[in-house]
């Protein structure tokens, strides 16, 4: 896995490529949790190229979603594919998070 | 360990490894079981569910079981058949009960960063069994029928 991080408008875009697995998970961490200490409020996280997600990387996700809000923020998921829409809806994570069919959407904040 | 050795003999016989706690041999564990039902004609949604419950067993086995203890072993066995697919795998810690995990889909639950691994397992694969006071876990993934999907 790997992930690119670019500025899109007032976002920060975190484009998870590959598979989210636990080995992933502590670079995903050390990326989300490292733009929010930088000062990262806005946050969008790309899963439009990720093929896999496992439970550790999922609560990497919500660590950043917690964080950020606290820091009056979000971090918006843009993007998922079938599989990963099921884990979202099978963990109901999708009540949690605001999820958007691409990163154009994510970081306006409108649905299509 | 493996109470898989009652089972009647099968044209589809088990194969067994041994692992060392690191969360490094789940990633060289895991493509020869991929491989072994892509062979098999298993589809990618089956492949997917597979990997993921095997990647949360094998996690929680590691992590919760063997709290990473590098002394400690993680015995893998799996087989797949036409129709089915069946894992199992033992740890050596202290055992837990399965029933003591909490829902990590409730309303309450969802901010939880952690405890979900069971709740994937029995969600993506159509039997998940605990013996050995929780310190193996059978699991059974019967083939994607064509044309539907047993998976959420």
């Amino acid at each position: 896995m790997r992930i690119q991080m670019r500025e899109d408008r007032d976002c920060q875009v975190a484009a998870v490529i590959g598979s989210a697995d636990v080995e992933a998970s502590a670079a995903l961490k050390e990326a989300l949790l490292g733009a929010i200490e930088a000062g990262a409020t806005r946050i969008v996280c790309d899963l439009s190229r990720t093929d896999f997600i496992c439970s550790d990387a999922l609560g990497v996700l919500i660590t950043a979603y917690l964080k950020a809000r606290m820091r009056g923020g979000f971090v918006r998921l843009a993007g998922p594919q079938d599989h990963l829409r099921d884990v979202l809806q099978t963990t109901r994570l999708d009540h949690l998070f605001d999820v958007y069919l691409d990163v154009g959407g994510a970081v306006t904040g409108r649905r299509s | 360990m493996p109470a898989h050795s009652r089972d009647t003999p099968s044209a589809y016989p088990w194969t067994e490894k041994v692992l060392p706690t690191h969360l490094e041999a789940i990633r060289e564990a895991e493509p020869d079981v991929l491989a072994r039902l892509e062979d098999m004609g298993y589809d990618e949604d089956s492949r997917f569910a597979v990997r993921l419950a095997l990647e949360e067993a094998l996690v929680n086995a590691m992590k919760h079981g063997n709290r990473m203890d590098p002394d400690r072993r993680v015995r893998l066995a799996y087989r797949v058949a036409p129709d089915r697919m069946e894992i199992r795998i033992s740890d050596e810690g202290e055992g837990f009960n399965p029933v003591c995990v909490p829902d990590p889909t409730t309303d309450e639950n969802l901010q939880r960063p952690c405890g979900r691994g069971i709740m994937l397992m029995r969600s993506y694969m159509d039997c998940v069994q605990y013996s050995c006071c929780g310190k193996e876990v059978y699991m059974l993934k019967y083939r994607t029928p064509p044309g539907g999907r047993t998976t959420p």
